[in-house]
């Protein structure tokens, strides 16, 4: 569950970046973020994994005020929640397996328990045949799909995904939506932050709209895309 | 994880980041060796002259010319008189006859000279063997001698304590010279060290970022670092102690018997050798903690958020 009480974040230069937000996500629930570029989106996400501290106000993610979070706490926060970017953010000197495998690293598993949670997170990324590639030998699609897998690596409770589909052709776009959803219907929350109004309405669920920091609207559309499972059984390549 | 599979894991990476960069890496180990050099040449030298000195020192004699008036009973007296002080460690009456006998046997060239004088021209001597402990101690030494120039026996005092004294405030400085070049330079080694390390962590910020991302802690971040700049420094000094140690072989070789060799025909003492490689360790581990002591990492996204606290 994530709760935000009052929070409003104000940049040193003095930009607003989220103003006076109230809200509350469930766990499990699927959200839209919305809103032009520079509506605070990003920072609304940073917020909740703790890359920013809000400036007035407080947060709650699964029950633990993050907002007054010691700073040599966060790591252990940043292994419950997954974070998706528009570029990836891939090591490219890295293998696949490499890229997907640095919590385990520091947590210590074995190479072969390495090994065997990125095969089973990369299969469930559809990617599993790949575990020794090389990102820029995968296409923008592909490259996705492993810092999804990266993200879902170590089972976080939260996914937030910050315009993941903004790089990608609208089927990539899709096909990645489809396999967010997925995750979303194994019982992960989901915060997925795009300005792209047509992926919206074709999914459905909860959408939240900002606007210069503040929050313009909350509502719900019927769920559309993707009926559930069919999500990574109707994928093909 | 456990603190010794972070450690293989830091060291693994600290290697992999050593050979990645290697000219960089290189830089650093070089001025970290070349301020241990310094420093190790400086302390080669003293020491092997500290060494020649204390030699001398132990051999050092204080010899009292007597006047040729004086009396056999005031000769036999005053021979008496120094062998009761704590200073003197032997005293050997040299008469003028056992003078000119030496002199003859040292100089058998030159022995007509004395022949064509007519009488023996060598005074009698008193020879007298420094206990040099007691020779340190200056003010009672000094009382003794104004003591024995006044005494009417005497002709004059020939004494090396003054040119080993000024000798050994050579060595003294030499070692400060060497103690405050080296330590200039080893200052200047760790800035390397810092700014390599630096450059470095530039050079892996994405994956820094990503590694933070995932929730790695701040160890496991700066531990590869640290282990570099300690790899660093270890490669510096082990760089250093090679080098003296050829010098060292070079000038036994080259210049055995000369004079220079002396300077250099002992080696460092294995502790020495320890404590050059282990400076360089810990010159490479303070340049390394120093450069990432700040928010020189960055963090997780494109923009600092935590620092602005
Ligand atoms: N690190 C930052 N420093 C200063 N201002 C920032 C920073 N990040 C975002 N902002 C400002 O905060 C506002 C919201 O930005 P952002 O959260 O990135 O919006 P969005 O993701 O919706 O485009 C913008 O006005 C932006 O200029
Ligand atoms: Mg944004």
């Amino acid at each position: 569950m994530i709760e935000f009480f009052r929070v409003t974040k104000r940049y040193a230069g003095g930009q607003i970046g989220l103003d006076g937000v109230d809200l509350r996500i469930d766990p499990g629930q699927m959200v839209f973020l919305t809103g032009p570029s520079g509506a605070g989106k990003t920072t609304f996400l940073k917020l909740i994994y703790c890359e920013e501290m809000p400036s007035s106000g407080n947060i709650l993610v699964n029950g633990r005020n993050v907002s007054s979070l010691p700073r040599s706490k966060v790591p252990y926060l940043r292994r419950t929640i997954g974070v998706v970017f528009q570029s990836f953010r891939l090591i490219p000197r890295k293998t696949v397996f490499e890229n997907v495998c640095y919590l385990p690293r520091i947590l210590g598993l074995s190479s072969r328990e390495q090994k065997k949670l990125a095969f089973e997170t990369l299969r469930q990324v559809g990617l599993a045949h790949r575990l020794n590639a090389f990102p820029l030998q995968l296409s923008g699609g592909e490259q996705q799909r492993v810092a999804i897998a990266r993200a879902l690596i170590n089972r976080p409770e939260i996914l937030l995904a910050d315009e993941p589909t903004g790089n990608l052709d609208p089927e990539l776009s899709d096909e990645i939506m489809r396999l967010i959803l997925d995750i979303h219907l194994r019982g992960t929350t989901v915060i997925f932050a795009t300005h792209d109004r047509d992926l919206i309405q074709r999914v459905g669920r909860r959408v939240l709209t900002l606007d210069q920091g503040k929050l313009i609207d909350d509502y719900e559309l019927p769920s559309g895309l993707a009926a559930e499972t069919e999500a990574t059984d109707g994928e093909q390549k | 994880m456990s603190f010794f599979q972070a450690l293989g894991y830091f060291t693994r990476e600290a290697f992999l980041s050593l050979v990645r960069s290697w000219k960089i890496s290189l830089l650093a180990v070089l001025t970290i060796a070349v301020s241990l050099i310094l420093g190790g040449v400086f302390l080669l030298v003293s020491g092997n002259l500290r060494h020649v000195v204390e030699g001398w020192k132990s051999e050092s004699k204080v010899v009292i010319y007597l006047r040729a008036e004086a009396s056999g009973s005031e000769t036999v007296r005053m021979t008496r008189a120094l062998e009761e002080t704590d200073w003197a460690l032997d005293v050997e009456l040299v008469s003028a006859e056992t003078a000119h006998r030496r002199f003859r046997r040292a100089f058998p060239s030159l022995s007509d000279l004395l022949e064509g004088w007519g009488e023996n021209p060598l005074p009698t001597s008193i020879e007298v063997g420094l206990d040099w402990q007691q020779f340190e101690d200056r003010p009672a030494l000094e009382a003794a001698f104004a003591e024995l120039r006044a005494d009417p026996a005497v002709s004059m005092i020939d004494d090396d304590r003054d040119w080993l004294n000024q000798l050994e405030a050579v060595v003294f400085v030499l070692e400060a010279l060497g103690l405050v070049l080296g330590a200039i330079l080893l200052v200047t080694a760790i800035f390397t060290i810092s700014s390599v390390i630096r450059l470095t962590a530039f050079l892996y910020r994405e994956e820094i970022a990503v590694m933070r991302l995932v929730g790695a802690t701040e160890f496991f971040i700066r531990g590869p670092f640290y282990v570099e700049g300690l790899m660093q420094g270890l490669l510096g000094g082990a760089v250093a102690v090679t080098a003296l140690f050829g010098a060292h072989l070079l000038v036994l070789e080259r210049y055995a018997g000369a004079p220079l060799s002396l300077l250099a025909s002992r080696f460092l003492a294995p502790i020495e050798l320890l404590a050059l490689i282990g400076l360089g360790g810990l010159a490479g581990l303070v340049g390394a903690v120093t450069s990432l002591r700040r928010e020189s990492l960055g963090q997780t996204a494109e923009t600092p958020g935590w620092a602005e606290g």
